[in-house]
């Protein structure tokens, strides 16, 4: 399978925790299942934290957890909104996501099937997003967002990714083994635990 | 008093058409989706003879088109002349102090409370 690799993807080592769950994408329409985004990324944010060192004053544990466990939620949240999203459904290629938790960082991915031409779009927005300060592509967007009535919002949840809480993103295209036209992306956010406020593995 | 609730979320404009009170989580799937609350924001904007506060102390989670709509807001605040906006937040619920600043960097004369 041909493969390429942009950004930091983080390890999949399958040597820490981990837990995927995959999704069949043709089985209900995206608004009736949108509500299950959210059960999925709550359900990683509070499984992530049993395997949390615990240290410190029980106050600071509980705040360290609520901050470990609010950041994979809301980044989860996202990823699994934008593979939703921007499933190509023609193809059956199911809808995952996946989390690792190793001793200094967790990396959340999500993969979705998209049309080869479409990748090469997403390639260069990848790109874009990782040449530039996200916090300025941050206000840039929202700026450019109030201007329009469209859909918009546009790589603001990648943009926040970065920005708010000091996640690096990573992006990897696998081609299909047997339809060249079609890839499997997945995109992933590896959030370094020095990254969350009063918490350190 | 102005309501708008959904599964997860409750939203009520007081009697004062300034304050508005958020409770739970936002994440509905767009701008489309977030269209109804965004206007029930801009209400605030018609007759403000006072500051404007929205309470999003119990708004435990907010997805980035939820943060996209209050940008919208934030923008159109700004961009009238003498609006005093305030937004009250909690230092329980992370989000807030990870994200609203990014607000303040759209509008710098907002004041975010956290508690």
């Amino acid at each position: 399978m041909i493969s390429q690799t942009l950004g930091n993807c983080g390890e999949r080592s399958g040597e820490g925790e981990y837990l995927t769950l995959a999704f069949s994408p043709l089985s209900a329409p995206l608004r009736s299942r949108w509500r299950n985004n959210g059960l999925s990324a709550d359900f990683l944010g509070d499984y992530v934290i049993t395997f949390l060192p615990t240290e410190g004053s029980v106050a600071a544990a509980g705040s360290r957890q609520n901050e470990i466990r609010h950041a994979v939620t809301y980044i989860a949240n996202e990823l699994l909104e934008n593979a939703m999203k921007f499933h190509e459904r023609n193809f059956d290629i199911p809808i995952g996501i996946h989390l690792e938790l190793t001793s200094d960082h967790i990396t959340v991915s999500a993969s979705n099937g998209i049309a080869v031409v479409q990748a090469e779009r997403y390639k260069e927005f990848a790109e874009h997003l990782l040449e530039g300060d996200a916090g300025d592509l941050l206000m840039r967007q929202q700026e450019a967002n109030a201007k329009c009535d469209g859909p918009g919002a546009s790589g603001v949840g990648l943009l926040t990714m970065i920005s708010d809480y000091g996640a690096q993103l990573g992006w990897r295209f696998d081609v299909h083994p047997a339809q060249s036209e079609i890839m499997t992306v997945t995109t992933s956010a590896v959030l370094p635990l020095e990254s969350v406020p009063g918490a350190s593995a | 008093m102005k309501h708008i609730n959904g599964e997860s979320f409750d939203i009520r404009l007081e009697e004062d058409n300034s304050t508005v009170c958020f409770k739970g989580a936002l994440r509905l799937s767009g701008m489309e989706d977030y269209a109804p609350i965004l206007d029930l924001l801009k209400e605030t904007l018609i007759h403000p003879d006072a500051s404007i506060v929205l309470d999003l102390r119990e708004l435990d989670f907010l997805n980035s088109s939820g943060i996209t709509m209050f940008s919208r807001f934030v923008i159109e605040a700004r961009d009238r002349a003498g609006i005093d906006l305030r937004f009250l937040a909690s230092e329980a619920v992370p989000w807030h102090a990870r994200s609203l600043k990014n607000l303040q960097r759209l509008m710098p004369s907002l004041s975010i409370c956290l508690t």
